[in-house]
């Protein structure tokens, strides 16, 4: 048997007295939509952070394609192939839009530092296919008229837009997305699903997503885990989710 | 294709330019031209600290100790050295000596620029600052207690090599240099660096390495700049290179504004001229400069370039004011 794309095992972290993951094991496999939902505070985003390499776990190991990435550096991470987009925005606010998405070809780039200062021709060429390349990803978010906007200036729905293109323009394998429809409006938020659902058989990659909006994670999702206080109460498909009484304890609180 | 070529030939032509104006510099008088030359230093200096604190957002205030050890390095070199190499009188031979020279200094600032970037880059913000802050007085204090490049006394006999076409030939190189690098898909990573850091990491950028990168260059340049100084004095001492400079030339980066290629060069020429037009005010000057600078990030506090301009909207924009007035 392969071994999944993703694998968390037995993943805790403890911010001094305050354990925000507890022993969380959870593997993602090869094109698969995976949905984590919980309430405020269950340690979602942690999560997030633990596999990009932003906070290292107390204990356990994270695995991507067999091999560990737990004591790699954010940076490394995405080059394996795991991008992410940040739950509060973070664009280059001061860049246009393009060259948003511009750098992040820069993992995969052949010509280096000395070839872009003398502006080498082989460097122009690769400069001209990474200019293509983004417009062709920017046109798939219907983001190309806007592409010399300053990415700052952006409405909200565009500018989560533009943070799923430049995560996508990274050519990972695993796409993290957190809380990608917050602060879009309904058709917005259909418009989305849509899209990321398209992109995920149109690159075959495998989406994490977090998100509040219940109708877009159970629209969307193949499977979806539950964490509360930093422990998985629950996993499996959106109808299973939907009746599990621990879930619906944990969002609701107690019958009584 | 064509929009690469037309920067290719606009560097030709700059290049051009100064060869041909270098022909008309001996007629000019020697108080004009020396400040033309410290334009043309200061531009490089100006443009190369904006690889740290314009493009990288960064913030170094030790940039005369990089420009001090490429000056210390290249005069040693053309002090020492020069009277053995060069037998009777080869005027091409010397002139590539000094070029080596120069470059030799960069290099060595360079390595300089590695050093202190490699455990300081880990810094943020004002502690970056101090440190490089400290970093350039320790320079200064090094080159006070060598003693066979003058000690305190200062290091005179320097061979006078700069000359106009040197000076905005290295000008041009430099801003060229910069610009090709800073449209590039690369130099986008410095910019993205500036903007957000954690950002820059989740889109696969070494964030370490991109600041340390910065750092070489910008010393690399400012090692140069060093190199033409010391050849044009032909006397440099220690105090040349205190502090002063360095805050000297990041005013130069704020004022022209961070990260813009015209306004480190526009206000690197200003500023240059303004301190002389102004010795007629004598024992004002320095107080009309300082009132002149407040004014001016008062009413302007992201540079005279700073930010982007848009002209087709800004010239739509006052229109439209026209109209509804």
């Amino acid at each position: 048997m392969s071994s999944p794309l993703l694998e968390l095992r037995g993943c805790t972290i403890r911010f001094g007295g305050l354990t925000a993951v507890s022993n969380l094991s959870q593997s993602i496999e090869s094109g698969e939509l995976v949905g984590m939902i919980g309430p405020n505070g269950a340690g979602k985003t942690t999560v997030f952070n633990i596999i990009t390499g932003v906070y290292k776990p107390t204990d356990g190991n994270v695995l991507f394609q067999g091999k560990s990435i737990t004591n790699l550096q954010p940076y490394q991470i995405t080059k394996a192939g795991i991008a992410r987009t940040f739950q509060n925005i973070r664009l280059f606010q001061s860049m246009s839009v393009l060259d948003n998405v511009r750098v992040a070809f820069n993992k995969n780039l052949r010509t280096k530092l000395f070839s872009a200062i003398a502006h080498m021709p082989a460097q122009a060429q690769e400069e001209e296919d990474v200019l293509e390349e983004s417009m062709k990803m920017l046109q798939m978010f219907d983001l190309t008229s806007v592409k010399d906007e300053r990415s700052g200036s952006l409405p909200y729905g565009a500018q989560r837009r533009v943070e799923i293109v430049r995560a996508l323009a990274t050519k990972p394998r695993l796409l993290l997305l957190d809380e990608p429809a917050a602060g879009m409006n309904p058709t917005e938020k259909v418009d989305l699903m849509q899209l990321i659902k398209r992109i995920r058989d149109a690159l075959n990659i495998s989406i994490l997503l977090i998100e509040h909006d219940m109708k877009f994670v159970m629209g969307i999702c193949e499977r979806i885990f539950v964490l509360d206080y930093g422990e998985k109460i629950a996993e499996g498909s959106p109808e299973r989710i939907q009746s599990d009484p621990r879930v619906i304890e944990a969002y609701l609180g107690d019958q009584e | 294709m064509l929009k690469t070529h037309r920067d290719k030939i606009i560097f030709l032509c700059g290049i051009a330019l100064v060869l041909i104006l270098s022909r008309f510099t001996d007629s000019i008088n020697a108080y004009y031209f020396q400040i033309i030359i410290y334009i043309g230093i200061n531009i490089i200096l100006a443009e190369s600290l904006n690889l740290i604190n314009g493009f990288t957002g960064q913030f170094s205030l030790g940039h005369a100790g990089f420009m001090a050890v490429g000056a210390y390095t290249s005069a040693a070199i053309t002090y020492y050295i020069g009277p053995h190499l060069i037998h009777g009188h080869s005027p091409v031979g010397e002139q590539l000596f000094f070029f080596t020279a120069l470059l030799a200094g960069g290099c060595l600032a360079a390595f300089v620029g590695l050093l202190v970037g490699v455990p300081s880059l880990r810094l943020k913000g004002d502690y970056l600052a101090i440190v490089t802050l400290g970093f350039g007085e320790i320079i200064r204090v090094i080159m006070q207690n060598l003693n066979f490049v003058g000690g305190p006394r200062g290091f005179s006999g320097i061979p006078f090599y700069t000359t106009f076409a040197w000076t905005y030939v290295f000008v041009i190189v430099v801003i060229f240099l910069t610009e090709n690098l800073m449209r590039s898909t690369y130099g986008k990573g410095f910019l993205a660096v500036r903007d957000n850091e954690i950002a820059a990491e989740a889109m696969g950028i070494n964030t370490t390495k991109y600041k340390v990168v910065a750092f070489v260059i910008s010393a690399f340049f400012a090692g140069i700049a060093g190199g033409l100084f010391a050849h044009y004095l032909t006397y440099i001492k220690p105090d040349n290179f205190t502090f002063l400079k360095s805050i000297e030339i990041v005013v130069m980066v704020i004022l022209g504004g961070m990260g813009s290629t015209v306004g480190a060069v526009f206000a690197a020429i200003v500023l240059t001229i303004l301190p002389e037009l102004l010795r007629t005010v004598a024992e004002y000057r320095m107080v009309i400069y300082a009132l002149l600078l407040i004014i001016l990030m008062l009413t302007r506090p992201q540079g005279i370039f700073g930010g982007r301009i848009d002209w087709t909207k800004l010239g739509k924009k006052l229109r439209r004011e026209k109209k509804s007035s």
